[in-house]
């Protein structure tokens, strides 16, 4: 008998842990719209910078309840299934910043066959989406990268490019953009452009010192991938050519800080997540709303004064902005990321 | 029902499972057993309902059994079947012909990964976790190698977009087959002359061994099971997702362990029920949508899985259906 009482109490107590589990947080009723932005993962900082645009929107817009989710690891199937979860729960919109773009095609067809307003970033080959939102074109931004670099070299000497892979089809654009730019100065001479480094520090570093032996005079580097100018940085240090030799790219500012003090890499940008967030459901309200989103438009957010607006690849619009940041040593310490 | 079937375990997960239904009247409302809700969970559950299967036969046949290689295969097999199916059939001329081959390399491939892996465990006699570690990571290394890391997309081919999104008398047709697969797995453990020696090898593979099982066949015969249903999880997958890629997933691993054991299949081997592990993976589906419904954290979610495994482990140790069943004493059966 007491055996049973025993067996009784354990069962409850499970079950008890169970409802306390589930019950964390109720959810709140309301007839406001909602609009859930998905991010590729939960955590990071690149993330957690753009949840406080999506928070600061959803503060300053009325009637609309804007929240950010995702997954806690990068994994493409995990995205699937929240916005799966999302659409059974009848959201208003989503909003997404793809893991795996054809991961998701399926996933925002049935979406938007349930009336769910479906928008985009940093995927400009998605089919199924509404708008996709892009910070800039690529070629203008790379070619921002080689105006800095070309200034920093007087227009003359031997650069080169990286990019994190042939595969990475923005990368490629803005080395690409970057020697279109270059072509001005006739002085300019690109050498052994595009050196793949595979998104990895270390082989930036190699990469970087076997071009500093094999072309001694040159001048300037391209980064490509946001570790680039680190490996490239490196090698420049290493060498004692700070100050003989430029080096520009996309890195973020707490990564690169250390070589941005030593005048190893004279400038970097990126675009801000946050502000990122905040256009992401700014369009996706206007496309809930049915406002038309037109080129020239001001959306009010810095970079975004004065969109450009193309067709996509399927149905839905494609939006640019002019949104990338350029940072040196006297402001990264303003980005926390 | 005999008291056989619904045993202690059983009987937990189902009362599990109704709690969580209940709890999410409570705190989601109707909208959760919805219908439309009710499908898309269906959907979501039928891949990784298949991965646990492999890891359920695996565990099954003992010998610290296990199978890490489902996600990597299943992959593969979509990978495989996207590089050769066009030699066969075009997409757009003849689109249900080019799904049927698509299936039929994705099982071919599973086939083949499966029996490396029982060929590595039963006749090179290696721990099956070494060595579906090591398969894992070559199916990984061949898939990002034939496909450069990138995704390839299938396109939208009706058929394989019918199967995987749309439902016949309510039911998602993935779902159907998952079910149908479990189904016959359970009747093929219970009553075929294999299952008895399964669970025979799995609780003690020496006396197994003494009365003339074929221990090297048994495990040859067990991966590759586990290989194929990691392989219609890759059919199923290509299909939901329209398109292939080397790393989607790569979180189920863990998950696919954790309905098996949640299921009380007994990782030292030997004992291990259909029933019970797609009443677990249903269980773990629920909550799982109940919690992205209510907007928790996916970390707390991990955390719960984790809260929920020791849960579970503990209450293996207790019979709960001596007191569901209360009074019916010993005596009067």
């Amino acid at each position: 008998m007491r055996n049973i009482k025993m067996r009784k109490s354990t069962f409850l107590l499970s079950s008890l842990s169970l409802l306390v589990a589930a019950s964390v947080a109720l959810p709140a009723v309301s007839a406001e719209k909602e609009i859930a932005t998905v991010v590729k993962v939960t955590g990071e900082n690149w993330f957690t910078r753009m949840g406080q645009g999506v928070e600061a929107f959803g503060a300053e817009t009325d009637g609309v309840k804007a929240r950010q989710v995702g997954p806690a690891k990068a994994d493409a199937a995990q995205q699937v299934a929240i916005i799966q979860d999302l659409i059974a729960q009848g959201v208003d919109a989503i909003t997404v910043v793809p893991m795996d773009p054809s991961a998701l095609e399926g996933v925002f067809r049935r979406a938007m066959q349930r009336g769910i307003v479906i928008t985009t970033h940093e995927a400009d080959n998605v089919q199924n989406t509404m708008v996709d939102m892009e910070a800039f074109d690529n070629f203008e931004f790379g070619a921002n990268f080689n105006q800095k670099l070309a200034e920093c070299m007087g227009h003359q000497g031997q650069w080169t490019s990286f990019v994190g892979s042939l595969g990475s089809l923005t990368h490629v654009q803005w080395a690409d953009g970057g020697a279109q730019y270059a072509e001005q100065y006739p002085e300019m001479e690109l050498v052994s452009p595009k050196n793949e480094s595979f998104n990895d520090a270390n082989r930036a570093y190699e990469q970087a010192k076997e071009i500093l032996r094999s072309y001694p005079d040159i001048k300037g580097f391209q980064g490509g991938s946001a570790i680039d100018v680190i490996g490239i940085g490196r090698a420049v240090e290493e060498a004692g050519l700070i100050g003989k030799v430029c080096v520009v790219g996309l890195g973020l500012p707490q990564d690169t800080g250390p070589y941005l003090e030593s005048g190893a890499v004279q400038y970097i940008s990126f675009w801000d997540p946050k502000d990122a967030g905040m256009v992401m459901n700014i369009l996706t309200n206007m496309t809930l709303n049915g406002e038309e989103i037109k080129s020239g438009m001001d959306l009010g957010v810095p970079g975004y004064n004065d969109i450009q607006v193309t067709q996509g690849p399927g149905e839905g619009i494609i939006v640019r902005g002019q949104a990338w940041v350029d940072v040196d040593v006297s402001n990264y310490k303003d980005y926390p990321f | 029902m005999s008291s056989k079937f619904l045993d202690g375990q059983l009987g937990f997960l189902l009362l599990v499972n109704a709690l969580v239904v209940i709890a999410s009247l409570f705190l989601v409302g109707p909208r959760f057993v919805g219908l439309y809700n009710l499908q898309s969970m269906a959907i979501q559950l039928s891949e990784l309902g298949l991965l646990a299967f492999g890891v359920m036969l695996a565990m099954s046949a003992g010998r610290g059994g296990i199978d890490l290689s489902g996600v990597a295969l299943a992959n593969l097999s979509g990978v495989i079947a996207f590089m050769l199916t066009p030699t066969f059939a075009t997409a757009t001329e003849s689109p249900l012909l080019y799904c049927w081959v698509f299936a039929g390399f994705c099982l071919l491939t599973g086939l083949a990964g499966g029996l490396l892996n029982g060929a590595l465990v039963g006749y090179a006699g290696l721990t099956p976790i070494i060595a579906t570690l090591g398969t894992q990571m070559l199916f990984t290394g061949i898939a990002v190698g034939l496909t450069g890391g990138s995704a390839l997309r299938l396109g939208f081919i009706e058929p394989l977009d019918d199967f995987a999104n749309t439902s016949v008398l309510g039911i998602p047709i993935s779902f159907g087959l998952f079910l149908a697969i479990a189904g016959v797995l359970a009747l093929f453990l219970k009553y075929s002359s294999y299952g008895v020696r399964l669970y025979l090898l799995g609780s003690n593979d020496n006396a197994a061994k003494f009365s003339g099982i074929k221990v090297k066949r048994m495990y040859l015969i067990t991966y590759t099971l586990a290989g194929l249903l990691a392989s219609v999880a890759g059919v199923i997958i290509a299909a939901r997702t329209s398109s292939v890629k080397w790393d989607y997933g790569s979180s189920y691993v863990m998950v696919a362990i954790l309905i098996a054991v949640m299921a009380g299949v007994k990782p030292e081997g030997g004992f291990g029920r259909v029933i019970c592990v797609l009443m677990s993976a249903i269980a773990l589906q629920l909550m799982s949508s109940l919690f992205n419904f209510m907007a928790i954290s996916n970390f707390f979610r991990d955390c719960a899985w984790g809260l929920l495994l020791l849960i579970f482990l503990f209450a293996s140790k207790v019979n709960i259906t001596d007191f569901l069943r209360l009074r019916p004493s010993p005596a009067t059966k």
